[in-house]
Formats: structure tokens, sequence, C-alpha cells
């Protein structure tokens, strides 16, 4: 652990039980239930903004509400070291949908004002008035708009309120749930604009969770890939597009269709997305997986550094920066 | 019509409007583009420029108190906007067929996959019992679901996403349509079985020949999948080109914007990101002139006064009076 750390989290896993009788419960049965997240370790430092990228079901959401708090972890831990000063850092997060994460009865200067309230940032009505016009400004939106409600706003607008509120927290840390998922191009443009200027003026460090893989290019330090609850892979932006060592990684890139028009191929990846209640045994990602060989389908793989600092899980040292030279590539249309 | 082929479908001066209180408010403005047979014909706007109710226009699935107003729609020579309800059902599913965003809704959950597949090539084939079932295995075969005896019992619940993507698929196809129109069909999968589904309409397009009209906000799945394009913006055509040109050197300030809005990395792998200032007009709020003006760095007087007309060009035609140079685009 070094000075520079700002959130660890050590193998941490979170299982969703189904509703068990009271008996199973009482004999604490360990078997059942979705393992949403599974054995994930992770460091965050101060300054940085990690990404996590994943398709539904791998477990990120619940990682997110894992760090934030707003759930405890079935095992393994997650905590903040305490910074220069002893104080715990402050977090905030910002959810997907613009809509359904403000209170519509609600005007957006009290929306904006209950984080300055409940932590006590600012004392008197004027001042606390004051701020909340302030944040308006710098997200985009004037004061004017302090005194309207939610519904009077378009999607990116309501977005701008939500990060406005994260900030009214004053937060040291920043948890972003696929921000921009609900967004047109040209509001998403907008509002990871605004993200990443606020980013750099207030020196955040934050935790930034999308699908999108150009997403969070743009917007990551570092990025960690996560599949079926497991980080598979975890690098620097530049190195994980330039040289992905994990195959679901490559593949993952290679799927996203890009603006070229010349070069109209598709890259699917074989099979589909396994249920993640039920899991491949050994690596997880062996059903889907064009290098998959007998030691994939038994043994996990091992967690392994890279030179860089890095981490990726997978028996082989594959070189993966060359896209799509894959044997049996063809299998694509079993999904 | 510039084109020397006969379109197989022609949309002119397509015009909904909808009632608010008494209050005609319109929502798509004069549309006019055409399909050619065998072609791929993308439409890509931000939600709210009205690419899907372009696409319920044509078959006449507006929902009230949406309502066609003006233009003509004409497929293979017929005019769809003339037709009865009862003969509009026959187009439907017959020479047209439709696949919705989202495949959960889109299937009856109380009847196997089978049992619906059957029913829609009975209705527009009348073929026999027996033929009727060889022809739903055959397209269950074909979109690729593993089993088809197996599946063809099933409920849409017991398949995933794209199996069920997949099944829409093909009852969309089933009855030999001439025309597919695709609303953006594969909005709710994810990355991977997005490819999958991209790649088999694309298989079906080759083997069938069938024109499609393919309804995204997705430029990366235009870009892949696409003959020509049309830009939607607040309900109106901003532009329509082959798609290779409309990448690569837009004439609309808003195509070119809505292109260097989207993340993607470039060919250096170098990542930027302009936004366009402000958002779309709202319905109803459409602001005289180009309706793209205020968030235009092009804009002029003329822009704030009047409508710009479609100007064509060989293959191409774009709805703006000051266009951008092909060499800075």
């Amino acid at each position: 652990m070094s000075a520079s750390d700002f959130l660890i989290l050590n193998h941490v896993s979170k299982v969703y039980r189904r509703n068990q009788s009271l008996l199973k419960r009482l004999k604490k049965n360990e078997s059942g239930g979705t393992k949403a997240v599974s054995d994930v370790s992770l460091t965050v430092r101060h300054g940085e903004t990690m990404g996590l990228v994943g398709e539904s079901g791998c477990g990120k959401s619940t990682l997110a509400r894992l760090v934030s708090g707003l759930m405890a972890p079935t095992s393994g831990e997650i905590s903040f070291p305490p910074n220069a000063s002893g104080n715990k850092p402050r977090l905030q997060m910002i959810f997907q949908d613009p809509y359904s994460s403000l209170n519509g009865r609600w005007t957006i200067e009290d929306i904006i004002a209950e984080p300055i309230r409940v932590h006590k940032l600012r004392q008197g009505r004027a001042a606390i008035r004051a701020r909340v016009d302030q944040l308006l400004v710098q997200v985009g939106l004037s004061a004017a708009d302090a005194e309207k409600y939610p519904q009077e706003f378009s999607g990116g607008q309501r977005q701008r309120i939500c990060i406005a509120r994260a900030l009214a927290g004053e937060p040291d840390f920043l948890v972003l749930d696929e921000p921009t998922s609900a967004l047109d191009v040209s509001v998403q443009a907008q509002i990871l604009n605004l993200l990443r200027d606020l980013q750099k003026n207030l020196h955040l460090t934050s935790l930034f969770i999308t699908h999108n893989l150009s997403v969070v290019r743009i917007m990551a330090d570092r990025i960690g890939v996560m599949y079926l609850g497991e980080l598979v892979e975890e690098a620097t932006s530049d190195e994980l597009f330039h040289k992905p060592r994990h195959p679901y990684t490559r593949l993952l890139i290679d799927a996203a269709p890009d603006m070229d028009t010349s070069d109209r191929s598709l890259h699917p990846i074989a099979g589909e997305l396994p249920n993640p209640a039920f899991p491949p045994s050994g690596c997880r990602f062996h059903t889907r997986c064009p290098f998959a060989q007998d030691i994939c389908r038994n043994t996990s793989p091992p967690q392994k550094a890279t030179e860089s600092g890095g981490m990726f899980r997978c028996h082989f040292d594959l070189d993966l920066s060359n896209a799509t030279v894959f044997p049996q590539a063809a299998q694509a249309r079993t999904a | 019509m510039i084109n020397a082929a006969t379109p197989l479908l022609d949309v002119r001066d397509l015009t909904v409007t909808i009632n608010r209180d008494g209050r005609l408010v319109t929502a798509l403005d004069k549309v006019s583009f055409f399909v050619n047979p065998g072609e791929v014909l993308g439409i890509v706007g931000e939600s709210g420029a009205g690419k899907s109710i372009t696409g319920a226009a044509i078959i006449d699935l507006l929902v009230p108190p949406l309502k066609r107003t003006g233009g003509t729609i004409t497929l293979a020579g017929e005019r769809l906007d003339q037709l009865s309800p009862k003969a509009m059902r026959g187009v439907r599913g017959g020479k047209i067929g439709f696949v919705f965003q989202d495949p959960m809704t889109s299937l009856n959950p109380v009847i196997t996959i089978g049992q619906q597949l059957c029913d829609t090539i009975q209705a527009h084939l009348r073929l026999g019992g027996s033929l009727t079932k060889k022809r739903a295995l055959d397209w269950l075969d074909r979109v690729g679901l593993p089993n088809p005896d197996v599946q063809f019992k099933r409920y849409p619940h017991q398949l995933s996403g794209g199996m069920r993507q997949r099944v829409v698929i093909a009852l969309a196809l089933c009855a030999d349509p001439a025309l597919v129109i695709a609303d953006e069909p594969t909005t709710a999968l994810d990355v991977s079985v997005q490819a999958h589904i991209l790649e088999l309409l694309r298989d079906l397009h080759r083997e069938s020949n069938v024109s499609m009209m393919l309804i995204t906000h997705d430029l990366g799945v235009i870009a892949k999948m696409a003959d020509r394009v049309a830009v939607l913006y607040a309900g109106r055509v901003a532009e329509i080109g082959p798609a290779g040109e409309l990448f690569n050197a837009p004439k609309h300030p808003y195509t070119r914007g809505l292109i260097r809005a989207t993340p993607m990395p470039s060919a250096t792998g170098e990542m930027r990101l302009d936004q366009i200032p402000g958002a779309m007009p709202g319905l109803g709020a459409v602001p005289p002139g180009c309706a793209f003006n205020p968030r235009c760095f092009r804009a002029e007087g003329d822009c704030r006064a009047t409508i710009p007309p479609l100007y064509h060009e060989e293959s191409s035609a774009f709805s703006c009076f000051h266009p951008l140079e092909r060499v800075t685009a």
C-alpha cells in the first residue's frame, strides 16, 4: 500500500441470495445465490479516474454500490486509507437515469441544497442559495433555474443538475454509474466534456462505470474490464487499447462497430453471455474464447501482473495487439 | 427522380402532426426519401428527431394523437397511404416486415414462438399446415437458433435477449416481404450480441435481396450496415447520401457535428470529442428557419428566416444554405 492509494478493494465478493427458508438461513448454507461480484481486488489512486467496463450482468453496477456503501460486501473489504489530515473522504454518486434520480416535487434549489445542509457545508439561507447558484453556473445552467422543478428540464440538463448535486457535497470521490447512457450523442459529448473539465479543475478521484468502451477511453486513466463478476484485466487506458492481454478485452474492443465505412466487417464474440447465476467452470470466458484449451475449462486462471502495473486473468501470455487474427473465429453463429 | 432505377419505396412530403389540446404540432415535416430494391437505407438521428415516427407512419402504425396529415407513400407502385385499414393489414408483415427495438414486448408471451411464426406465415402466405410448419422450422434454423424442433415449442421468456431478437427477425422475414423496417434492432442488446444480430441481418439481406430501412441512433451501426443514409433532425431531413460520402465528407453542419460528437477512436487512435451546443428543440418548439440554426456555427440571417429546401446533387441531398465544403470535412 502506497501513500497515493485512495481506495483499496481487497478480494471483494457480493452474493445475491435467493429467498431461503428460515431453516436454511439458520444453517448458514453457503450454496445458492448469484455471485454478482467475485473476488475483485482493485486500487484507485489519488486524483485518477478509474474506468470499469463490461456487458450487462458483469457486476459493474453492483461494484459501484459496494464502493459507495449502499450495500455491504459478502466477503472481502473496501477501505479508504485516511489522508494526511486524517479525514475520511466524502463520496457522491451520479446515476444513469436523470429522470428517476431527481425528486419531482422538489425545486432544483432544494435538490442541490440538500447535501450542503446534510454535511453542514454552508450556514444560513443566503450562503446556501449563493452556493447553489454558483454550482448551477459551474455545470452550465443559470442561477434562475434554481426556482424550477426537474420536469422542466431535458435529459441532458437533468444530468447537469445531478452533477451539481453531487458537487454540492464537496466530494473527494465521485462514483459515476453509466452517467451518459440515457443521453443522446450530442448531449453525451457535452456532459463528458463537462465531467472532464470538473475532474481536472477540482482534482476529483472517480470511479467511472459504463458499457461503452469509447466513452471510458476518453474519461479514464486506468480501466478495469469485468466479465461475469470477475475483473479479467486492468491496465492504463493507453495500454488496454493498444496491447490488451485478455482475449475478452480484445474481442470487446473489436465488437463495437466504428465509423469506418471502407471496412464494413463485423466482429461478434462467439456464443452468448452465460447466466451470471451459473458461471462456467474454470475460466469464466472459456465458453466464448477462441483460444480456450482444456486447462481453461478446468482451472480458474491465476491473476498475473504486467510490467506496467496492470493485471490480467488468463492462462496464456497472448499477443493481442493486432485485431482479429483468431483461430476458429468463423464459429460466430452459435449464439 | 435523380436515380435511374425505380425506387421500391418512395416517400414524398410525409407529414405527421400531433394534436395537443386542439393545437396541431408538426412531428414530421415534409420528409422525402426513397429506398431502391435491395438497398439498405440507414435512418439516423437523436431521440425526438422523428426516426421511429417515420417507420411507424409507413406501415400506418402511428399511435394517436399522432396522425399522418400529408404526403405520399408508394411501395412498388402501390399507394400505401390510400389503402383501407383492412388492406393495410395485409401489407404489414406481408409486404413490409418490421423489427422492433425490444424483443420482449414484440413477442406474445403466452404463445410459443413456433406458433407465432406459423400464424404469421399462415396469414400472409396461405400454405397448408405441414408446409407452414416446415417453413417455420426452416426460418428458426436460418436465423441461427440451435435445435429448431426444440425451440419451436418454447416461449419467449425461455430465450435470451439475442435469441428473442432472432425470432423477431424470423417473424419479419418469414412472409417474404419486399421491405424490412428495422427500428433500433440492436439497441437493447449488449455489444457482443449486437454484432451477431447485425451479421444475421446482413446475411439474410444478401440471401433474399430484401430492401431494408435501418433506423438507429448509433452511427457505428449505420457505418457498417447502410448503403445510403438519411440524417433526420427535428422532424426534417437534414442530409441524405451514400454512406461513405456522408461519413467522410458531410455537407450539413449537423451531420458533421453528430459524427464528431460520437466518441470513437480515429484512425490514429486519438480520441476527440466535439460537442454540439444546446439540445434538439422539442415538439412544437422548432425555431423558425432551419431547425438547426440555434446550434449551428455557420448560421446566418437567411437560416433564421426561411427553411432551407433540400438541394439535390448527383446521389445526395442536403438541406442547408451554407453547406460544408467537401474538402474541409
